[in-house]
Formats: C-alpha cells, structure tokens, sequence
C-alpha cells in the first residue's frame, strides 16, 4: 500500500485536496444542482400519483359532431344488399359487435328492448355491423336471440372509418347523419332511451347545427 | 502512400460508398407501403403494438382500411390524416412535431447538446487552469503502474 | 399450511429486516458499534423466512393446492411441472415473493463479504440500506401483495398461467436472471449511500461494489436479451423489441449501469466525477423502481402489464423516498466530496468516457421521456397522445450510431491525452476495415443510409475491439482475454454483432401472409415455403396442438396453434428456423378452412441470429471481465504493464503495445515527477 492510498476507513475525500492545484471547490453547486432536480421530480411524482388507470380513461371519438361513414354492404338476414346513405331518416343505432364476444351476447336483449321500444316510437332504427365474425353464425345468433334490424356484413374498412377498437361499440347517429355519440361496452335499452332524449333535446333548438354534445 | 492520405481516401471511399448506397432503386410495393405506414399506427386494443405487427380485429380492419387507401392511390400522410379522423390523434405512434407533443422530440435533443456544451464549457475551462503538477495521486498511480505494489495496481488502495 | 407457512415466511424476513434496520440505527446513532455483529443473525433470518416462503408458493404450486388465491388464480392441474415453476414469477405477487428471494440472497451474500467489517460504518450504513429495501419489499407481501391469501371455497382447478408464458422454457429462465439484475443494482446503490453518509466517497467503496455492479448487469443484459428472444420465438410477429413499457423499464436501469460501469474509471483513474458515480448509481436504482410502478400501476398500457392492484401508489411513494433520500444526500454532500481536477483533453479515453456519459444519460433520457410522456402530455395538456416504436427507433438510431463510433475510437485513446498521430496510425486498419465493409456491402446490394453506416461502424468498432484482444494477449498470453478492459473489449464485440442484427433485421425483413392450399408454397427473399399438411393432437395432456407441416428450402418446420385446456383462445406458436444470414420465420394465422388453405405469415429477415450470439458474447465477456477473481493482479492492461511480473522485456518491445498500457501512453504524458 502506497503512501498516498489510505485504508478505506480513512476519509481519503482530504487526500486529494492536499495535492491539488487549489482548494477543493466547496459551496453550494451541489443543492443549486439537486433543488431543481429535486422539483422536478415532485412534479414528475404528482403526475404519476394522479392518472388514472389506464383502462378506466373514457375514450372520445374524434367522430363526434362528424357526419357518419358510410355503411355498405350485405344484410346477413335477408341476404339484400344495405346502404346507410339510402336508409331511413331516423336517429340511427349503429351497434358493431361478434358473436365471440361476451358482452355483445349480453347486450343483445337489451339492443332487442330498445329496438321495440323505439318501433312503436317511431323515433330510432337499429342497425348491427358485423366485426371480424362468420355469416352463418351471426344468422345462428340473431335465430337463437331475437332481433330483426338490419344485420351487415362489410368490408371491414368500415370498422376502420368508424374508429372502432373492439365490439361492442354502438355509435348514436341523429336523423342528419351525424355522429351524437359514442358508447364503448355493453349497453342497457333504458341508457339508451335516455341518450337519444338527451340528445334529441341537445340538437332541437337548432335543429342539426353540428354540435358536440352527447358523450356517452 | 502517407498515412494522411490514407485517410482522405479512405474519407473519399466511404462518401462515395454511401452515396451510391443511399439511392434506392425500385419504388415501394403496395404491400411494403402497407406494411410502413402500419408501423406506425396503434393497434388500439393492443398496448402498444402497430397494426403491423397485431393480428387483432380492429388490427386487421386498419391494415385493410391503409391498404384500400394504398390502392386509391392517396399519399402516406393522407392516409394517416384519415386515420386520425376516425380514431384520434393518439393513434399514431410517431408523436406529432408540432404543439405540446412536439416537446417530446425537442427536449431530449435539446438536453444532450446541453449536455455535450456543459462538457465544451467544462473542457475549456480546464484547459485555463494551469497545469496541475504531479500529485501525490499522480505520483502513487506511477509507481503502481511501474509494478511496485502489484497488489494495488489500480491506485484505489485495497484496502482490506 | 401453504398458506400458513408462507405467510409466517413473509412475516419473519419482514420482522427481521425490520429488526436489521432497529439494529443498524441504534448502532449508528447510540455508537454501540458491537451491535453490529447481531447483523448476520437478522440477515439469517430473513434468507429462512424468504425461503419458507418461496419453499411454501412452490410447494402449493406443485401439490395443487387452490385453497391458495395465488395459486387459484395462476395455477391449473394441466400445466406441465416447469412451467408450474414459473408461475411463481408469471403474475404480480409471485414475482414480488421471487424479487424478495433474490434480494435477501444480495443481502446474505453481501453480509457475507464484509463479515469481518460489519462495524464500519460504510458497511453498516449499506446494510441498512439494504435492509430498509428488504423490508419495503417484504412489506409488500404481507399488505398489499400478499401471495398468500387463501380463498374459503377453493375451486377445483385454476386457469393456469397466460398461455404466452406456457410455451417456451425462456420464459422460465428470463425473469430470475432480469430480477438477478434488477436487483443486484441494490449492492452498490446501499454502498453509495453509504458512502455519502459516512462521507466516504473516494476509491476505497468502489473497490467493493465494483465486482457487484457488473454481475448484476451482466444479469440484466442476459435477462434483456432472453426477454427479446422470448418475444420473438413465441409472441408471432417476428419482433424481439417493441419499446413496450415493461421493456423500456428494463432497458434504463441497464443504460445508466453502463454509463456507470464506463464512468467508474475516471474515478479509479483520477478521482474525478465522484458525486456523477454515486448519482448514477442511485439512479439506477431508483429506476429499477421506477421501472416496477410503471409496470404494475395500470398507468401505462403494456402487453405485460400485470393486472391492476393496489401496490402502485405504494412503490411510487418509494420511489419518492429514494429520491428525496439521495438528492438529499447528495445535496447535502456533494460539494464536500468533490474532488478537484482536470481533464487534459477531449481526445483522452476519459474525454470519451465523458461523451459515452453524456450518449448514455441521454439514451436513458429518451427513453424515459418518452415513456411517460404519453402521461405527461395528458395531465399537463389534455391531449391523448402515443409515444411508440417509431419514435423510439428514430431517436435512438443516432444515438446508437454514435455509441459504435465512440466504441471504435475510445479504446484507441490512450488515457490524458492522445496525438493525433497515435491515434491515426492506431485506428488506420480499423477505419479500413469499416471502410472495406460500407464497400462490401453496397457491392452485395445492401441499401440504406442507416444500415450502412451502422454495419460499417460496427464493422471499424469490432476491428478496434479485436485490435486491443490481440495485443493483449500477444502480450500476455491467455491473461490477455481477462481482466476488465480485455474482457470489456469482448462485451464491446457482442454489443456490436447485437448492433449489426438490429440494423439488418430492422432494415431489411421481408413479411408476407400467404393462404397455401397443400402442395402449395410461396416463395419469399429467395426462401420456399411449401405447406405439406395439416395434423391435429391430444398426445400432449397439457394441451391441444393444431400443426402445420411446413417445408422450407427442404426442412422441415411446423408452426403451431396451441390450445390450452382451460384457456379459451387458440395461442400461436411460430416455428423459426435461423441461419448465419436469412432467418425464416413462419407463424400460423388460421387452421385449414374448408378448403383446406392455411393462413400463414412469412417473414424473412437477416441477422436475427446475431442478436443472440450478440448476447452469449456479451456474457462470456461480462464473465471474462470479472474473472481475475479475488487475487487481483496487474494483468489489467487499464491499471498496469502488460506483465509486471514474467516479462519485463514485454515493457520495451511493446511499441504497438495496447493503448492502455502505460508505457504506449507515456510519450504522449506531460512530464510527470518520478516516482
């Protein structure tokens, strides 16, 4: 062991100092360094501690207040070809779903309720767009489960220009064609009486002036 | 040849290789242009994957929807401007240069040039200080690397 | 009893290390030193209460035992024996009970070491530290996420673990050895804090942690790359690395351990950047835990995140403790600890260990940054906004390409000060050599700004690399491959071959998803692939397998969908045959329809195989760096003459001597005082 090399037990920090061309810098460039630092963090931290979850955050559709895509295809039930440009001028129900997925199959009779409840009203149609399913199971499904809307198979471009991320997802169109709502998840037929008044009275005043209410 | 001159040609080499390396010959095939701009979008019931490289439904709906776009003939950046209409910005994963997101390009490139100016600063400085004599560190870390205490070659005093 | 043995497991080694910290404390501030040598009984206390711990989840695990919500939840009869193993570390409160393990392992280990010091206070001060880790991680398990709460009606069977994680051994091996990593960087973080407490920041706790520090991030890179490998064998999409979350978190603690383990040897060679060192190091740690709130907070959307618990808000309070805890420290510290100096010159090795510095923390930056931005962007402006692989890529080529350049050049350099002269007849043949690759390439047809510059660069850093090795060991015989630069010089050479594969792969693969009928095949990049047939089976109980007998240039692969017994989704399982070049890779999309087509995608993509050849490099160097075991000698080139004790003559006939040798850096010195 070197003369210059003190045992670990020693404070060796002094060595140095003493060979050096001047005094070790003392002061306070350490706190004037670490405080901001240190602020940063707290911020960094506050941030963390306050998001939420990431599967609890809503999602918004950027089509809200946009005029509809265009839905074409074929009407698995019927077998007819189906156009939403040519269909009926009522508040429109655009529900994509599969026959694999859960909640769809949950959903479904409360989508059969709100269907018959709004027959009788005159006032909402339903309309079913197939997402990554087979036609003869969707027929199989709506056979067993009821139901008599148009039931379409596309091109499953349309799931892309709806901005659909996974089924169910069902998407409130008003008699302009244009997009009220966005609902992410099962629905219920009360909920969805609910939404079509709300946004019924939400455009009234000025009768289809594009407007952004109606969050799901 | 002098050894100068064996750098400017090799300098002279390596410009001319990647000049010539850099000119792509053949246009991009329909389904390579797919396969590029899905990189570079989110599958939006993946976390974090592309449509690309998922094969879930909406994925594949997005890869049918680039690819339909693709063949209309319309341009990469149109193709993500649809995209964003219909599923928001945040399907993009290449964050947009412009406005608060922009900082996420911004401030990394800013903090390392920071960083290697601070190092600039500190190497001039150190340069203006006069030239420290030999310390006794220095001089201990001599007689370590001569081999007179081979067991505390590194100067850091073993210390056990 | 599983239940009941673990939880008195979890109870122990959280009493004990809770006793570790009453013992230190009262040591410290009492100035009861004697106390100290109680330390080891803690520490023995705490590897018996994790091992029963670990002994009763494996044990529940294996017997089956469901009336464990941990096994209920993560176990199934069906699951094969090796993979009932794992399950331990494939959901959240296993893979804490597993971290926990290892940490008191580091602790025993470390006990161990310094047995014959525990009355330093450097070392008392890092045992608490390490103690206080333990019991937070210990705490966890008997709160928040207690592997060992029971359910009153136990089912009969469970669903088993995520049927990704049943499908390849790696899975089994890549979370223990990314763990050994994580939380090996605990060693030398408890002896920075210590060393800033006792005020002891000079050479002497380098010595001690050194050796720690690489082990764990040789761990972490072995831990990384089999992460990689795992994603690319079993995930389907022919990628190994996506930027995920989870992956970034382990990818930052490994960026500023590598700055440190560079950074380290300004230290030991000039007693400067003290306070940068210990800074770094406490970084690395916190980001370890960091890494651990990001991933299993529910906060960022991640392929692996685990389900949602309650454990976030508690290790992000940790996390904030550790950084008010060494900021304060440091803070409070750091200007006595500065040391005073100088470096002669930019062109110097540690002129480009400063710039490695600056490249790593801001490597390390990048990739934080953008991990949470998404999260910053929401909370500061409202706007939803995803940060993803093309970002990162984007941002990190320039950085990587920098880093092979300094990986060519630094080793070159001698140590203060380098003539330009030295240095052009050092890196002559290296230049050449990248140069004669750029040429090669674009002569072979390779095209692409950024893929040949990197196979270039890489090509003149390897020459550089294989230039030292060489040296050396002419110099020292087979001394000339160990020790830390040697060694380090063959970790530099498996960071290039893993640089090489991602710039080729990344740059050139060819994917196509093709519908073959039997008989059928598709040629892709040169490569045909023929399907044969289909076939179906039960052979194997733990599940059902769908397979494609596929022919490719001849051999055989066969992709498979696999369905496990209680999970309801058919699980892909891709088939890859790799090659010194092309690497074919074949995952099956769709069984047969109706007509008997299959849907398959193909991908071709050079190099894959390098990336993982890149990582047993890596190790072996890691392991070569580490070797000169306990008696260390002057055979590292770094520290020493070539060979002090056998070959004086070495000394005057090395005139193309290895650049850290003194004696080649000698002429270029400022006059230094004699010895």
């Amino acid at each position: 062991m070197t003369a210059a090399e003190p045992d670990v037990d020693d404070v060796d920090a002094g060595d140095d100092a003493d060979s050096a061309p001047r005094p070790a810098p003392r002061g306070r460039v350490a706190a004037l360094i670490t405080v901001p630092i240190a602020l940063v963090l707290v911020v960094f931290v506050v941030i963390l501690a306050t998001r939420d979850p990431a599967s609890d955050r809503e999602v918004e559709s950027p089509l809200l207040g946009q005029l509809a895509p265009r839905i074409e295809g074929t009407n698995v039930l019927t077998g007819r070809p189906f156009d939403s440009a040519t269909f009926d001028r009522r508040w429109l129900l655009v529900n994509f779903f599969a026959t694999w997925c859960v909640p769809c199959v949950q959903e479904h009779p409360e989508l059969v309720a709100f269907q018959r409840g709004q027959a009788e009203a005159g006032e909402a149609n339903v309309v079913s767009v197939v997402f990554d399913d087979q036609p003869d199971a969707v027929e199989r499904f709506f056979a067993r489960n009821g139901g008599d809307w148009p039931v379409v198979l596309t091109d499953d471009t349309v799931v892309a220009q709806w901005g659909v991320a996974g089924v169910p997802e069902s998407y409130l169109v008003d008699p302009g064609g244009i997009v009220r709502a966005k609902l992410v998840g099962g629905v219920t037929a009360a909920g969805l009486d609910r939404l079509v008044a709300q946004a019924e009275g939400a455009i009234a005043p000025d009768a289809g002036a594009p407007d952004t209410g109606g969050g799901g | 040849m002098s050894r100068r001159a064996l750098w400017v040609l090799l300098g002279l080499i390596v410009v001319v290789a990647l000049v010539l390396g850099t000119r792509s010959g053949e246009a991009r095939s329909t389904d390579e242009r797919v396969q590029a701009i899905g990189r570079g979008v989110r599958c939006p019931t993946c976390a974090g994957q592309s449509v690309s490289t998922s094969d879930a439904p909406a994925a594949k709906a997005i890869r049918s929807q680039i690819r339909a776009d693709v063949e209309a003939g319309r341009s990469d950046d149109t193709i993500r401007a649809r995209l964003t209409a219909s599923y928001g910005d945040d399907v993009l994963l290449n964050p947009p240069r412009s406005g608060f997101a922009g900082l996420v390009w911004i401030v990394p490139v800013a903090a390392v040039v920071v960083a290697f100016g601070g190092l600039a600063l500190a190497f001039r400085r150190w340069e203006r200080a006069a030239p420290a004599g030999p310390s006794r560190r220095d001089r201990a870390l001599v007689a370590a690397a001569l081999g007179q205490d081979p067991d505390d070659s590194h100067g850091e005093g073993s210390g056990r | 009893m599983n239940a009941a043995l673990g939880t008195a497991g979890v109870a122990l080694a959280l009493a004990a290390s809770i006793g570790g910290v009453l013992t230190v404390v009262v040591a410290q501030s009492r100035r009861r030193p004697l106390l100290l040598r109680q330390v080891p009984s803690f520490v023995a206390l705490a590897v018996l209460g994790a091992v029963m711990a670990v002994v009763a989840m494996q044990r529940a695990l294996i017997t089956r035992d469901f009336s464990v919500e941990f096994v209920a939840d993560n176990g199934s009869r069906a699951t094969a024996l090796p993979f009932t193993i794992s399950t331990m570390w494939s959901a959240l409160e296993g893979s804490i009970l597993l971290w926990g393990l290892v940490l008191v392992g580091y602790l025993a280990a470390v006990t161990w070491k310094f047995r014959s010091r525990l009355t330093d206070p450097l070392v008392a001060w890092a045992l608490l530290a390490m103690f206080v880790v333990t019991a937070f991680f210990f705490g966890l398990m008997a709160g928040p996420a207690n592997p060992f709460r029971t359910v009153a009606d136990p089912p009969a069977d469970g669903p088993g673990p995520n049927p990704l994680l049943q499908d390849n051994l790696l899975m089994a091996f890549h979370p223990p050895m990314l763990y050994l990593g994580y939380v090996g960087f605990t060693v030398p973080f408890a002896f920075a804090i210590g060393a800033l407490v006792t005020g002891r920041a000079g050479e002497g706790w380098l010595v001690e942690t050194r050796r720690w520090t690489l082990f764990a991030w040789g761990f972490l890179t072995v831990g990384i790359v089999l992460g990689a490998w795992w994603s690319y064998e079993v995930l389907g999409w022919g990628g190994y690395w996506a930027w995920d979350p989870v992956e970034n978190a382990s990818l930052l603690p490994w960026l500023t351990g590598t700055a440190y383990l560079h950074s380290v040897m300004i230290q030991e060679r000039r007693g400067m950047l003290r306070v940068w060192n210990l800074s770094l190091l406490c970084a690395t740690f916190a980001l370890t835990i960091l890494g651990t709130f990001l991933t299993r907070s529910g906060v960022l959307d991640s392929v692996h995140a685990f389900t949602e618990s309650a454990i976030g808000p508690i290790v992000l309070g940790f996390f904030a403790l550790i950084v008010v805890v060494t900021l304060g420290l440091i803070g409070w510290r750091g200007d006595t600890l500065r040391a005073p100096g100088r470096i002669d010159s930019p062109l110097s090795r540690e002129g480009a260990f400063l710039a490695n510095n600056v490249l790593f923390a801001g490597f390390a930056f990048v990739v934080l940054f953008g991990t949470v931005f998404p999260l910053l962007a929401e909370a500061l402006n409202d706007r939803r906004v995803s940060v993803g692989v093309p970002y990162f890529n984007r941002m990190a080529g320039p950085i990587g390409l920098m880093l092979l350049f300094l990986m060519a050049v630094a080793p070159a350099l001698p140590w203060r000060k380098a003539s330009t002269e030295t240095l052009s007849q050092r890196l002559l043949w290296p230049a050449w050599f990248g140069t004669g690759t750029v040429v090669a390439c674009v002569v072979a047809g390779v095209r692409g700004l950024v893929p040949l510059v990197a196979f270039g660069m890489g090509a003149f850093a390897a020459a550089a690399a294989v230039r030292q090795v060489v040296l050396a060991t002419r110099r020292s015989g087979w001394r000339g491959l160990v020790g830390r630069t040697n060694g380090g010089m063959i970790v530099h050479l498996g960071v290039v071959l893993i640089a090489v594969g991602l710039a080729a792969s990344g740059s050139f693969a060819e994917q196509t998803e093709a519908r073959l009928g039997p008989g059928e095949s598709r040629t892709v990049h040169g490569h045909e692939v023929a399907f044969a047939s289909f076939t179906e089976s039960d052979r194997d109980p733990t599940r059902t397998i769908r397979e494609a007998d596929m022919r490719v240039d001849g051999t055989t692969l066969a992709p498979r969908l696999q369905r496990f017994p209680n999970g309801s989704q058919e699980v892909g399982k891709p088939a890859v045959r790799y090659g010194v070049g092309d690497t074919v890779y074949l995952a099956l999309l769709e069984g047969p329809r109706a007509d008997g087509t299959i849907l398959v995608r193909i991908i071709v993509q050079p190099l894959v195989a390098w990336l993982w050849a890149g990582g047993l490099v890596m190790l072996v160097g890691t392991a070569l760096s580490a070797f000169p075991g306990r008696r260390r000698r002057g055979t590292e080139p770094t520290s020493a003459p070539s060979d002090w004790s056998r070959a004086p003559s070495a000394r005057v006939t090395g005139t193309d001597a290895d650049a850290d040798s003194d004696e080649t850096d000698r002429p270029e010195r400022e006059p230094v005082g004699a010895p």
